[in-house]
């Protein structure tokens, strides 16, 4: 099975005063490509440090991380920054688009810190706007936007550098219960197509939508298991969820 | 999307705070290039003002920077007067022959003179040489009594072969506008002021009205003068109007009013020099005014000129008071050469090679004592009179001023422009600051997405350097349209246009650091190379960016992007 991730005996302590706090005490797990995830867990239990570590930001104290075929926990900072623009996807709560940048320019990005701004570039962009539905916003500022498209375009945003999986922190955790299901349903249909989901959440009725949940508590997994009662999205409201009208361009080089 | 336009995104996403900042950095550049401009018209008006178609001043001994800025800027008091013979040592044959006949001396023997005349006549004329003998005999008999007098006067003057021509002034009067405090100085001279003397870069002299009054002026007598622009302006005169001089500086003991009235015959065209602020009245009404008649005593001897204590107890007994005019006769009759006297001459030096050291050739002969024998051929003196001249170099003295005054007045102004921009620098490091929390989260999120630590340095760099840039240009081109629109006024009172496109003038603008460059060979050319510190002003802005942008920058580059995202 192609493994998108294969996480070992991964530890971080952080050095707070004199006190080491052991954040994550010996964590692992595998995600094989295509796997829809939720990380759940109280606070205290190291869902943050291991958000951090998974997505490149974080440099675990020990244990290794295979991101691919490639071990992060041994690369520098700028190796990571390559490997965050290549590689991962982002999905905030907060959505974190560029206040400054329009609806385009905030899904290319990452392209950008990859140097692979070109003309298909842009087309392969605005396919991805319009495939979350933006296509008529395209010009638009993040300020002129509600709380549900922001979150589109980060979706867009996280898909542009066909990533080895999609990471969402708390992706929904602005979200009214209606916006949130819109999410929840594009989620679905990405992970349908293919795409490798990360998940963080503390919500159940977010991670019931996952394939599988491992929770975290002191550090350590608590339990790993495969989501028996997934609730899964019906076709006609996937149907919705996302524009499939136009065929994404591929990413080319440089 | 390159760093430049994600930069010049920023600079307009934080609208406000970023004009702001671009304000206070292009008034900073304003008064930069203004300070800048400033100095170099000071530069090119004291230059102007120094190069006046004079080489040197010959006046009483004294000090030398006095007689240079009363003769020149006619600032300050004027010291003490020279015998008018001095004047006469500067000119031709034909002048002073003139004015010998128009002295007390000659007036006193004026038959002889008459028969002098007319017996060389006779002996110079063929066939005549019985008459010849007694002619001989007669003009011996009287050179015997008046040689020296004959042989100095009618022959060429002392100096006048080393001159283009001499200028004489006399200074002291004022003119006191009606019904007002205000005051100007007045110069008395001849024609030969304005149509020998030049303004700053060869100007002539021009005229807003009138014309310039002539010596002996057939409408106005003697009594003609010229007024500088700035006192017409001020005064409100017209040419046509009467004016009447102040003895003295008014307010001050000894100040009075002189009768005599001057008829303005021309008012200046604005010079942008110190003429614009004086009252330039015809030598010859000025030595009619009573007060300015110095009374004079005779000599015992016709070769010999009396010491100072001769003189004095001569004029105490009351014993050969020497000649008096009456009033009438006065006004008609132009003041014998030996009652007059002067404050200055300005000497034009005659210099073949052009190289300035004719001038100064000639400064020691007059300095020592020459001119005062020039004085031997009258036995008529004023009753006090100083005899020692001293001859000043002027364009040395406004230099030594310059130096001495201006230079560091140059550096304190640069000195406070440095630290406007230095202010202006912070005020963008403050603009940039106070929005770091904002741009921490932003940086995040750029770094999350893949951006290296470099490139967010870079952006924040490059953020400072374009608000400094776009700052440093408004305000330059802010400060040269300044520039030109004060630029009237400006040529009013310096004589010196402003253009747009005219920058600071070049100058060593390395020499201060050469106590950091040491003795190299690369260190001394470099001290010595010059340009206008005006193109110094945009790389000096971005070395100041950089400098107010590292923090920033450094800052972004330490942004913990875990951390900052949780934000």
């Amino acid at each position: 099975m192609n493994l998108a991730v294969r996480i070992r005996n991964l530890e971080k302590h952080y050095v707070l005063k004199s006190e080491t706090v052991r954040a994550l005490r010996g964590v692992s797990f595998d995600v094989p490509a295509g796997d829809y995830v939720a990380i759940m867990g109280p606070s205290g239990s190291g869902k943050s440090t291991l958000l951090n570590l998974l997505g490149c930001l974080d440099k675990p104290t020990s244990g290794s991380y295979f991101l691919g075929d490639d071990d992060v926990a041994q690369m520098n900072d700028d190796q990571l920054s390559e490997i965050r623009a290549s590689r991962l996807g982002f999905v905030f709560q907060s959505y974190n688009l560029i206040q400054q940048l329009t609806v385009v320019e905030n899904i290319e990005v990452p392209l950008y810190y990859m140097d692979r701004i070109n003309a298909k570039s842009r087309q392969r962009s605005i396919a991805l706007a319009k495939m979350v539905g933006l296509g008529e916003r395209l010009d638009h500022r993040p300020t002129q936007l509600s709380g549900g498209q922001q979150q589109r375009v980060a979706i867009a945003r996280s898909l542009v550098n066909d990533p080895y999986f999609i990471l969402a922190d708390e992706a929904t955790g602005n979200l009214d219960s209606v916006t949130t299901a819109e999410i929840l349903a594009l989620f679905q249909k990405l992970n349908d197509e293919g795409r490798t989901i990360i998940m963080v959440t503390h919500e159940d009725e977010v991670a019931e939508h996952a394939k599988r949940v491992i929770r975290l508590r002191d550090g350590l997994i608590q339990s790993d298991v495969i989501n028996t009662h997934r609730k899964v999205f019906p076709p006609e409201v996937l149907a919705k969820a996302a524009n499939p009208s136009e065929p994404i361009p591929a990413l080319t080089a440089g | 999307m390159s760093i430049l336009k994600i930069a010049w995104r920023s600079i307009q996403h934080r609208g406000l705070g970023s004009l702001l900042t671009v304000i206070s950095m292009a008034l900073g550049v304003m008064m930069v290039v203004s300070v800048l401009s400033i100095n170099g018209l000071v530069s090119r008006s004291f230059r102007n003002n120094s190069s006046f178609g004079y080489d040197l001043i010959v006046g009483a001994r004294g000090g030398g920077t006095q007689l240079t800025l009363s003769s020149v800027f006619f600032l300050g008091r004027a010291i003490e007067t020279i015998p008018y013979e001095y004047y006469l040592a500067f000119c031709d044959k034909e002048t002073r022959s003139k004015e010998f006949r128009n002295s007390i001396a000659y007036r006193g023997n004026e038959e002889q003179f008459r028969a002098l005349e007319a017996l060389n006549a006779v002996r110079m004329a063929p066939g005549s040489a019985g008459w010849g003998a007694i002619a001989e005999g007669l003009a011996t008999d009287f050179l015997n009594r008046h040689q020296t007098a004959f042989m100095q006067i009618d022959e060429r003057g002392l100096f006048s072969n080393y001159v283009n021509f001499a200028v004489p002034i006399l200074l002291g009067d004022t003119y006191q506008i009606e019904n007002s405090d205000a005051y100007f100085k007045v110069c008395a001279t001849n024609r030969d002021y304005f149509d020998k003397l030049t303004l700053g870069e060869g100007k002539k002299f021009e005229l807003a009205s009138g014309r310039f009054f002539d010596n002996d002026d057939s409408e106005v007598g003697y009594f003609g003068c010229v007024m500088g622009a700035l006192v017409a302006k001020t005064s409100g005169k017209k040419v046509g109007d009467q004016i009447k001089v102040t003895h003295g500086i008014p307010g001050e003991s000894g100040a009075h009013i002189h009768d005599q009235l001057f008829t303005i015959t021309g008012i200046l065209a604005p010079t942008g020099t110190p003429n614009d602020r004086v009252v330039f009245a015809n030598m010859e009404g000025f030595y009619l005014i009573n007060d300015h008649v110095k009374p004079v005593v005779e000599s015992t001897g016709i070769n010999l000129r009396p010491d100072r204590d001769e003189a004095k107890s001569l004029a105490d007994e009351g014993t050969k008071p020497g000649v008096e005019l009456s009033d009438e006769e006065l006004s008609t009759v132009r003041l014998p050469v030996e009652q007059r006297e002067l404050t200055a001459l300005l000497v034009s030096v005659f210099d073949e090679e052009g190289f300035g050291l004719a001038a100064q050739y000639l400064q020691q002969p007059i300095e020592q004592g020459n001119l005062a024998s020039t004085l031997n051929w009258s036995k008529f003196r004023p009753l006090q009179a100083q005899t020692s001249a001293q001859c000043v170099n002027p364009v040395q003295e406004v230099m030594r001023l310059f130096v001495y005054f201006v230079e560091p007045a140059k550096w304190i102004l640069l000195a406070l422009t440095t630290l406007i921009c230095v202010v202006s620098g912070l005020s963008i490091l403050v603009g940039i600051y106070n929005s770091m929390s904002q741009r921490q989260h932003e940086i995040a999120v750029m770094r999350a997405l893949g951006a290296r630590r470099s490139h967010v340095m870079l952006i924040m760099l490059t953020e400072a350097i374009m608000l400094a840039l776009a700052g440093g240009l408004i305000g330059w081109l802010g400060g040269r349209a300044l520039n030109v629109a004060l630029s009237p006024i400006v040529e009013r009172q310096t004589g010196v246009p402003v253009r747009f496109w005219d920058f600071a003038p070049a100058e060593p603008v390395f020499a201060v650091l050469s106590p950091l460059l040491g003795n190299s060979d690369f260190a001394s050319r470099l001290v010595k190379f010059q340009m206008s510190p005006e193109l110094l002003l945009i790389p000096g802005l971005i070395i100041l960016a950089v400098l107010v942008g590292v923090y920033p920058a450094i800052s972004a580059y330490r942004t913990d992007v875990a951390k900052s995202l949780g934000k």
